[in-house]
């Protein structure tokens, strides 16, 4: 068969081709599809490997996330024998788990870091709005995945964290009791709660996160890549898809996998005691990435618990979904922006110092 | 902005998100005092080995309950392990040494049992998990009245029979003389049973009476010598001859420690009373493939919680918060 011709060529050099064509060949022969694929050639460039990374988490969770439903019994006191078992006595179980662990908290940290990349580079501008939107709503989703996944050990930490986060949400007016009532199915912490967040933990979500990677990727090719922070124009000589870009992701997934079960070889994934519901002594500590929301539910007490649970939140999504619309600077690069960057580095700064404060309340060192 | 310090700003930010990512193992809640295990490449040679100066020594508190209620004790804990087991050393103030046990004292004419208990200390484990264990310790488990019909196993047990316990059980007078501490486990109580039971094999002690229960029925056999603090060991004793004479003030041990074998000779035992306290080591191989042990793999914690005697029996003890075994 003859290979079909381009009917078109971009201008950093990727062809395009007939869509009926295309499609015909993707299904007849894969390879040859996706070797005609061609990116820019900045899909390679040595400061582009975090949305390679990225995604070599995701399909690192999703591995490892099968794996561990394997052995995952989503009863209560079964599951975190099922836990421990993994743990403990399953082949590889412990480096599993504890990849599955780190993955999570490793990829939120690059998720952060590669929107504010994309922030400073002004990539979020006109054209590639939706590329932006879809990364945020990718972002939103990864905490959804730590609250859901965090109560299936069922131990102690996982446990009151829930009911932690089951309060503040509770107190969001109009729709933070229903929402508790869907989440949980009730309005304890037990068997239906405990199956209803690993449907979603395991299913739902992945669902939804694999449909906004697929939409994110769309705009991404659509719209090709930004400008370099260094103003110049992206590489225009284009580069195969496959193997090229395929293999830097494998290469990146096997780096990635290989300091990940280092880490977790030397520190395990921790798994606390058993969850006790009876126990109202413990005191669970947030993780980093919410130690700012918990500062703000601190502050804001009584008649105010609205700003910090829904208001503040609540803005703060709405800036990051419509910075593309708000932003009316002249162009793209960081010294055309100026306001934009003072107002979100203040309020990185803010966010950062609230972190800090509520670490130092949760985690510093104790009163002698 | 300039392109070197666009790029330092991206190193920066990168490796502070990664450090906040190494933050995350320390993310845990209320605090119970943990027990460093540390690793040693060869095993304590006794009590005063030097090794024991590479654990850290933990002070446990204990809380007196019925007759001691109010009072309190302390117990300095250290423990190492080797590839092959796992040692404990306790040590505790005790001004009485309390090792009588209800032995035989003869008073010229007839015999009769001595008032007085003795010292022990206890440590329970889970083999498989008990539920709530892990937060309210010996509390969670079982107890039942004193004289109740399933109070004959001692008293206690688990809610189910999938949660397990392991019972260590050193005994001053019972126990120790034979080098061991009684190995024993907890299953489910119910209502005619206890849930105490011995693991598997020999040992405990054997009741040192005649059929009527009036007099000693062993006394040391020839060639033999009773173990430490006078105790005479089952193993070393032979039925008294019809004849023997015994003099006003002669006392013989009423419950003779018994020689421990098979899963309940596991825990062994090494200890020394001097100064006004007792310094007790226990040590048993970290997994000992026995049903009725707890198996220790050393890249997980173990809850565990203690009980002290005092020279009291079940009814009176000093009881521990339950803590954290950690392998370092």
């Amino acid at each position: 068969m003859k290979p079909p011709e381009p009917i078109t060529t971009t201008k950093d050099g990727r062809q395009r081709f007939r869509s009926d064509e295309t499609k015909t060949l993707a299904l007849n022969d894969p390879f040859a599809w996706l070797k005609r694929i061609t990116v820019a050639g900045d899909a390679c460039a040595w400061n582009r490997f975090v949305g390679g990374v990225l995604l070599a988490l995701v399909v690192l969770l999703f591995l490892s996330g099968a794996f561990l439903a394997f052995y995952y019994s989503p009863v209560p006191g079964a599951a975190y024998d099922s836990v421990d078992f993994t743990l403990f006595s399953a082949p590889f179980g412990s480096i599993l788990k504890g990849v599955h662990h780190y993955a999570w908290n490793l990829l939120l940290v690059l998720a952060i870091f590669h929107l504010a990349r994309t922030f400073v580079a002004g990539a979020y501008r006109k054209p590639r709005q939706l590329t932006w939107i879809s990364g945020v709503a990718i972002l939103g989703l990864l905490p959804l995945f730590i609250i859901t996944g965090d109560l299936l050990p069922w131990d102690q930490r996982g446990y009151w964290s829930t009911q932690v986060r089951m309060s503040i949400i509770a107190s969001i007016p109009f729709a933070g009791d229903m929402a508790v009532r869907i989440l949980q199915g009730g309005a304890l912490t037990g068997i239906v709660a405990l199956t209803r967040f690993y449907v979603l933990h395991i299913l739902f979500l992945p669902c939804l996160l694999a449909l906004l990677l697929a939409v994110h990727f769309y705009f991404v090719a659509r719209h090709g890549f930004a400008e370099r922070l260094n103003g110049k124009q992206a590489a225009d000589h284009p580069i195969a898809f496959f193997p090229r870009v395929v293999n830097r992701w494998l290469v990146l997934f096997i780096v990635t996998v290989s300091l990940i079960a280092l880490l977790t070889y030397y520190w395990p994934s921790p798994l606390g005691d058993p969850a006790d519901p009876t126990d109202s002594t413990y005191v669970p500590k947030p993780e980093w990435w919410v130690l700012f929301l918990n500062q703000l539910v601190a502050i804001f007490k009584g008649k105010w618990a609205v700003l910090g649970t829904a208001v503040i939140p609540g803005l703060l999504t709405l800036f990051l979904v419509g910075l593309p619309y708000l932003d009316r600077s002249p162009g793209n690069r960081p010294a055309q922006r100026k306001t934009v960057i003072v107002a979100a580095a203040l309020l990185a700064a803010v966010m950062i110092v609230l972190s800090l404060m509520g670490y130092f309340e949760h985690f510093g060192l104790p009163r002698q | 902005m300039h392109r070197q310090s666009l790029k330092r700003i991206y190193w920066m930010v990168l490796l502070m998100l990664l450090a906040v990512l190494l933050m995350n193992g320390t993310v845990f809640g209320a605090s119970k005092q943990v027990l460093e295990a540390a690793k040693v490449k060869a095993a304590p040679a006794g009590l005063e080995d030097a090794i024991w100066n590479e654990a850290t020594a933990i002070q446990v508190p204990f809380e007196g309950k019925e007759s001691f209620a109010g009072q309190k004790a302390v117990v300095a804990t250290k423990a190492v392990y080797t590839d092959e087991a796992v040692y404990f050393l306790f040590k505790w103030k005790d001004p009485t040494l309390s090792v009588v046990k209800e032995a035989w004292q003869f008073d010229g004419e007839k015999w009769s049992h001595q008032k007085g208990n003795e010292d022990r200390i206890s440590l329970l484990f889970e083999i498989n998990r008990i539920n709530n264990f892990a937060t309210k310790g010996c509390a969670i488990v079982c107890h039942v009245p004193q004289g109740a019909p399933n109070a004959k196993d001692g008293k206690f047990g688990t809610t189910t029979a999938a949660e397990k316990g392991d019972l260590w059980h050193w005994k001053a007078a019972r126990s120790d003389p034979a080098g061991v501490a009684d190995d024993t486990w907890l299953t489910q109580i119910s209502d005619k049973e206890g849930g105490r039971k011995s693991d598997a094999g020999k040992g405990g002690d054997q009741k040192n009476m005649t059929e009527d229960k009036s007099a000693p029925k062993y006394m040391l056999a020839p060639g033999k010598s009773l173990a430490k603090n006078d105790i005479l060991l089952a193993a070393h004793s032979v039925e008294i001859p019809a004849g023997t004479v015994f003099k006003a003030g002669d006392m013989l041990t009423y419950r003779m420690p018994k020689t421990a074998e098979g899963s309940r000779g596991d825990i062994k035992a090494e200890s020394r009373y001097a100064g006004g306290g007792w310094t007790v080591m226990l040590h048993r191989s970290l997994d000992t493939d026995n049903e009725d042990d707890v198996a220790f793999n050393t890249r997980r914690k173990y809850n565990f919680a203690m009980a002290l005697f005092d020279d009291s029996g079940d009814e009176n003890s000093y009881d521990s918060e339950v803590l954290t075994l950690e392998f370092k």
